[in-house]
């Protein structure tokens, strides 16, 4: 083929100019901004909407996906917990009851060993994730001045010690996050922020 | 039918819920119609397993129905049953709306209902045992009667109904004609036979006498008795349907009752709250607070979900209604009957009262009119306005000339508009030829145009959705760090993302009612 490369030999093909992808390009004649009116409650209500379904057991991964799932985006550290992270979800028979009841009768389980279980604790929220903080909380707390956000920050860190020693082997490690003083022992200082995501959902 | 783009935007929002596996199930099921398991799994050509399990969370979920139909079978063989699941497009889309509900029980009924409203939408489909478990573990108060209490309020108010049957069986055609005759015959459209799915949907939906119906449990039989003492017609008949239930049943193998959120009830509400602010910007706010007290006044009677005609009041009923409301106490019976008649509403007097009737699906189109209007007029201009206004207005065919002449366009730039609009899918052209002149005759269709104003409208809520996840992922390295960093440009940076949010986010939601407009109500 002889249209590769740039003009060698004697071809006179033009080459295509690679014009970059634009993802969202911009569109003329749309309205300011200053005419859509802010409805907080209803974001606020749909991103924690949304939070919950994405660490809840509804959102089905393939369980032999998820050990090739572990993925960081960063380096991978020796202090860093992970199988605790993936095993997190609680059971999809937890919450949706498979007998033929509830379900077409293809789809219920037939196993004895779900029928067996005594489920001690549902977990119902994600306690863990309750903590993480999202955009509109972190905002809201931004506005709402320094002493509150304290005042929260202690709450906060005595939940999180009784939530420590109640959850059966959980992994959280929110007292780094909202310990105002970062404590970076070794690492160097590229990589300071990267402690604070265990499951990364927005 | 359902659109193109709208097959798409359902896909995406159960791709974003709950995962890539159950969002390509639904796809499948939504291109492909309603299917049997071993057809979902070869069109997936995903594991057994995971289907089973991802039909199980969309069932769950109450995006799907199952149904079990009886399949003729090849020639000798018996026929056997089989298992179809049909999607939910609808309950999909409602996933979209989920804030606007939790906004109006949260306004209507308090704190404690919205708890355990939000828990059904989390979860879809709960017991009321489930429903008390959970409340003890996150609200932290182990009260169950404020819990049984704020859940009876919830079914009061109908934003709660009975689960239905998870696999009705539908008897084949020939046997089941007598019925759907007789069903045929309470709707107005009694003559347009209902497809399987149809049939499935409502051979699967609880029967209305139990559907907001709450049945005691084992454990609170006891509160029977206390309140025994005070009956009611309604716990009487409480009882009642426990012991015949117990009868039914084996007494070991209680059937859990599984509860889940009221769609129909929501649609209705905010059908009433768009026709309501429709009719006050466009007459007056009177006429807003007389057409608030008719819909109240109709609110338990209203058996059909799109209903086309208020049912027929009279006109003290709708007086005193009147008075109660804010703004309506000034008002006397003269100038109710003056927004009576501005509202255009069919009237029967018969000696000495006035009932009237209000025409709500004629409202309703009034505003999709008006919708459409403006898009034409941001997109293609005043005058592409005027003609469209002209045609809709003249429900006929109308020529080229005769539109040029009437809406004062010139006859070039009339042809330029009407040719861009055709393209576009607006407009209905015919060519019809006399002798050696061909003349280009126009047209709009109501039902073409709403469903491609529907599809525009679904492609523009996809790209608002992942507009919004394509802002949070820039801004990801920002929300990544503490609070106390967020300082000087990164402060700067941080609340502009913010800011951006809440437009796109407050856009989409108003989008949505345009949305409700053309496809709900």
């Amino acid at each position: 083929m002889s249209f590769r490369g740039r003009g060698r030999g004697r071809d006179r093909v033009r080459q295509a100019k690679p014009v970059p992808f634009e993802l969202f390009p911009e569109i003329e004649g749309l309205g300011k901004t200053e005419n859509s009116s802010a409805n907080i409650q209803l974001i606020k209500l749909s991103s924690n909407l949304q939070k919950y379904w994405n660490s809840s057991p509804f959102f089905y991964e393939d369980r032999s996906e998820l050990v090739e799932k572990v993925q960081k985006i960063d380096i991978e550290r020796y202090s860093e917990r992970n199988p605790q992270s993936t095993e997190a979800k609680p059971p999809l028979w937890h919450f949706i009851k498979l007998d033929t009841d509830h379900v077409p009768a293809e789809l219920a389980s037939r196993g004895e060993k779900n029928e067996k279980h005594v489920v001690k604790r549902v977990r119902w929220s994600p306690e863990s994730d309750s903590k993480k903080m999202d955009l509109f909380e972190k905002l809201d707390q931004m506005y709402q001045g320094q002493e509150r956000m304290e005042k929260k920050e202690n709450e906060n860190e005595e939940e999180d010690d009784v939530e420590n020693e109640d959850d059966e082997g959980e992994f959280s490690d929110e007292g780094d996050y909202e310990h105002p003083q970062y404590v970076d022992d070794d690492e160097d200082d590229y990589n300071m922020a990267d402690d604070q995501h265990e499951l990364k959902y927005y | 039918m359902v659109t193109p783009h709208g097959i798409q935007l359902a896909a995406y929002l159960i791709s974003s819920s709950y995962g890539d596996l159950c969002s390509k199930v639904c796809e499948c099921l939504l291109r492909r119609g309603t299917l049997t398991l071993a057809h979902v799994i070869r069109y997936t050509e995903l594991t057994r397993e995971n289907v089973i399990n991802c039909l199980r969370v969309l069932i769950h979920q109450n995006c799907v129905q199952a149904f079990a139909i009886q399949q003729e079978g090849a020639y000798g063989v018996a026929p056997r049953i089989v298992t179809q699941y049909m999607p939910l497009f609808d309950n999909i889309i409602h996933k979209l709306r989920a804030p606007k509900f939790m906004q109006i029980v949260s306004e209507e009924l308090g704190n404690d209902c919205l708890e355990i409203f939000q828990a059904l939408i989390q979860h879809g489909r709960l017991s009321i045992n489930q429903i008390i478990d959970r409340n003890k573990q996150t609200a932290d108060s182990s009260n169950v009667d404020v819990v049984r209490e704020s859940f009876n309020k919830l079914l009061n108010s109908r934003f709660v109904e009975r689960c239905p049957a998870p696999e009705p069986f539908l008897p084949p055609p020939s046997e089941d004609e007598p019925t759907t005759k007789k069903r045929g015959a309470k709707s107005k459209i009694a003559e347009v036979p209902k497809t399987t799915e149809q049939l499935a949907l409502s051979a699967a939906a609880p029967m209305e006498s139990m559907r907001f119906l709450m049945e005691m449990d084992d454990h609170s039989e006891e509160r029977i008795e206390e309140s025994s003492n005070s009956t009611t017609p309604g716990v009487k008949r409480k009882r009642d349907d426990l012991t015949s239930e117990e009868d039914m049943l084996d007494v070991n193998e209680k059937k859990e009752v599984l509860w889940r959120v009221n769609f129909e009830e929501f649609v209705r509400r905010l059908r009433h709250k768009a026709c309501i602010s429709y009719v006050k910007s466009r007459i007056n706010d009177e006429a807003g607070i007389v057409l608030s007290a008719v819909l109240e006044l109709n609110k338990f009677s209203e058996t059909r979900q799109k209903a086309e005609n208020s049912g027929y009041l009279s006109i003290n009923a709708i007086y005193d209604e009147v008075i109660k409301k804010d703004g309506g106490l000034g008002m006397d019976f003269e100038r109710v009957r003056l927004s009576l008649e501005q509202l255009g509403c069919q009237t029967i007097e018969n000696g000495i009262d006035e009932s009237y009737s209000i025409d709500l699906k004629g409202i309703i189109e009034m505003a999709q009119n008006e919708e459409v209007e403006s898009v034409i007029m941001k997109r293609y201009g005043r005058e592409a306005y005027r003609i469209f206004r002209l045609l809709s207005k003249t429900g006929r065919v109308l020529e080229t000339d005769k539109i040029s002449d009437t809406a004062f366009v010139e006859k070039n730039d009339t042809l330029k508009i009407l040719f861009k609009l055709w393209k576009d899918n607006y407009l209905h052209m015919e060519k019809v030829g006399v002798g050696k002149l061909t003349f280009l005759m126009w047209r709009i269709n109501k039902e073409p145009l709403s469903v491609h104003v529907l599809d525009e409208m679904y492609h523009a809520v996809l790209n608002l959705r992942l507009r919004i996840t394509h802002e949070q992922d820039q801004g990801k390295e920002i929300l990544s760090f503490p609070r106390e960093k967020l300082v000087g440009e990164l402060g700067k940076k941080y609340k502009l993302l913010g800011k951006v949010r809440v437009i796109l986010e407050s856009s989409l939601m108003n989008l949505d009612e345009a949305i409700m407009l053309f496809h709900d109500f």
